[in-house]
């Protein structure tokens, strides 16, 4: 569905729309005069200039979160990244110990895989965070046993933005011994930095359409220095190191190279402006009484505002606010299902209050004015709906 | 989830949200906010030549869009109609009317529990 022009787009969680700049550099690779040769034939011009560009992106997305560009691993997104990393190690792992820890709060592409994992015998325990959304790295190290292979904790949460201290669990990780460490970074470039070889992280994984490029590509990153060794779960041609068979799709690489190339570039001046544009929406929606904000306002990423309204329904909630601006009630890739938040439950929020929330993502293209437009339009129905409700809160 | 025009115009524009008071008010709600729906309706009646008629309708209601709308429509529509603890129509008409999903029946049952209680004894009335 195309937004008609007066709907203000607050979702740049769920995804971002391509920069221009990125969408050029695309089309380049496209036609017949452009780099559209297959990577992987280096007996001629055309499959050479195409992996000349597939090897540059590789360095600009390892230069975006310092790592080395021998380390990236194309995929298809940060979902099979995430059963990538969690599938693969586990099954590389599975004579040295078959238990993995990871939290309540992750994204699906992490907990279904553990959930499947579980069918197939490996047992996992999901840490529960404190109520503004934050693991305590010795919840991280009072759950590592034994035969525990894997830790797998995402950096930036995508429905409530809480960054979680990375460098302290990966300092339990190390302390532990053998156990691998993996991160989901799919909210993190061009937000907050992230320093894949500095911090000592085994795995990251990574998303280009969060960050102004293509859907349909991302990475995980794999340590070489770390000796991190992966069962690969798809054959057919040995590319990626053999552990991602299948032809580099050149235009979306090249993509993603350039979004996070202009991600971190732009990242201190982009995540500054933001920050001030989700403060003025706060002090908006604040204003209203009974409005909780979600998550812990000091370890929070810039472009993220989750907030719970008492004393209105879900549903009522988004239908009232869809036409003027876009917004989720959680993960874009579970709101479908009607279901409250099962973050916002993680943290103690009630089902009630948990269904009537939304999520505000901010990002490259929000504007002021968008801004107090969308405060405006939640207002209006919040009044609305708690007076049809006759909500003891009412808006001011 | 879309929803009908029909349903859009009421819930964007409930006209009989609110409450009424006085003896001559009885109200009844259904469900509970706590379960995620709520119903209440006041419903006004007045007595005349030994014959009463719903004179006015208000709603409140803590639900979803669907829920709202049958809601106001069913306060607009009973008013002038007889004081029976019966819908100005059944349930199932009205989740033909509005294209309520099938999941949601439920909720329009609790609309109907709602009116039942507002119309049969005993009654409760609001303070004047």
């Amino acid at each position: 569905m195309t937004g008609s022009r007066k709907t203000v787009y607050l979702d740049y969680a769920a995804t971002t729309p391509v920069d221009p700049r990125v969408a050029a550099r695309m089309a380049e690779c496209l036609t017949q005069e452009g780099a559209f040769g297959n990577p992987g034939s280096t007996s001629h011009d055309y499959g050479e200039a195409a992996r000349a560009l597939v090897e540059a992106a590789r360095v600009r997305v390892a230069a975006a979160v310092g790592a080395a560009p021998a380390d990236i691993v194309w995929t298809s997104g940060a979902t099979e990244a995430n059963n990538l990393a969690l599938f693969g190690v586990a099954i590389y792992q599975r004579d040295t110990g078959r238990h993995i820890v990871t939290a309540r709060t992750e994204h699906k592409a992490v907990l279904d895989p553990c959930r499947e994992l579980e069918r197939r015998g490996w047992s996992v325990t999901y840490l529960k965070p404190g109520s503004g959304g934050l693991l305590d790295p010795a919840q991280v190290a009072a759950a590592l046993k034994p035969d525990t292979v894997l830790v797998s904790i995402m950096h930036v949460n995508n429905e409530i933005g809480v960054i979680q201290d990375i460098a302290a669990i990966a300092a339990v990780c190390a302390a532990h011994g053998t156990v691998r460490l993996h991160v989901d970074a799919a909210q993190s470039i061009g937000k907050c930095p992230l320093d894949f070889a500095r911090l000592g992280l085994d795995l990251l994984s990574l998303s280009a359409h969060k960050s102004y490029g293509p859907k349909g590509v991302g990475a995980l990153v794999v340590s070489r220095t770390r000796g991190v060794q992966l069962q690969a779960l798809q054959f057919g041609g040995g590319q990626e190191r053999d552990l991602r068979s299948g032809t580099v799709a050149t235009h979306q690489v090249v993509g993603m190279g350039a979004a996070f190339e202009l991600a971190s570039a732009e990242q201190a001046a982009e995540t500054a402006r933001v920050a001030l544009l989700r403060e003025r929406l706060w002090r908006g929606l604040g204003s209203l009484k009974g409005v909780l904000r979600n998550g812990e306002p000091e370890h929070t990423a810039a472009q993220l505002l989750n907030v719970s309204f008492e004393g209105i329904e879900g549903e009522s909630l988004l239908a009232a606010v869809r036409p003027f601006i876009a917004v989720s009630t959680g993960s874009a890739c579970t709101s479908s299902n009607q279901e409250p938040s099962y973050v916002l439950r993680a943290l103690g929020r009630d089902e009630r209050l948990a269904e009537s929330s939304l999520r505000f993502s901010l990002g490259r293209f929000t504007s002021e004015a968008e801004v107090d437009a969308a405060v405006a339009a939640v207002g209006e129905a919040v009044t609305r709906l708690r007076r049809v409700a006759g909500s003891p809160r009412t808006a001011s | 989830m879309n929803y009908s025009d029909l349903t859009w115009r009421h819930f964007e524009n409930p006209r009989c949200a609110g409450v009424l008071s006085g003896a001559a008010v009885r109200r009844g709600a259904g469900g509970s906010r706590a379960q995620g729906t709520w119903v209440q309706f006041d419903v006004r009646i007045s007595s005349r030549n030994q014959e009463s008629r719903v004179e006015a309708v208000r709603f409140l209601a803590y639900a979803c869009p669907h829920v709202i709308a049958v809601a106001d429509w069913v306060a607009q529509k009973a008013v002038g109609g007889p004081t029976e603890p019966v819908l100005p129509e059944s349930v199932h008409a009205l989740r033909e009317r509005f294209e309520v999903p099938i999941e949601k029946l439920g909720r329009l049952l609790i609309v109907e529990d709602a009116w039942i209680a507002a119309l049969s004894p005993p009654y409760r009335e609001t303070a004047a």
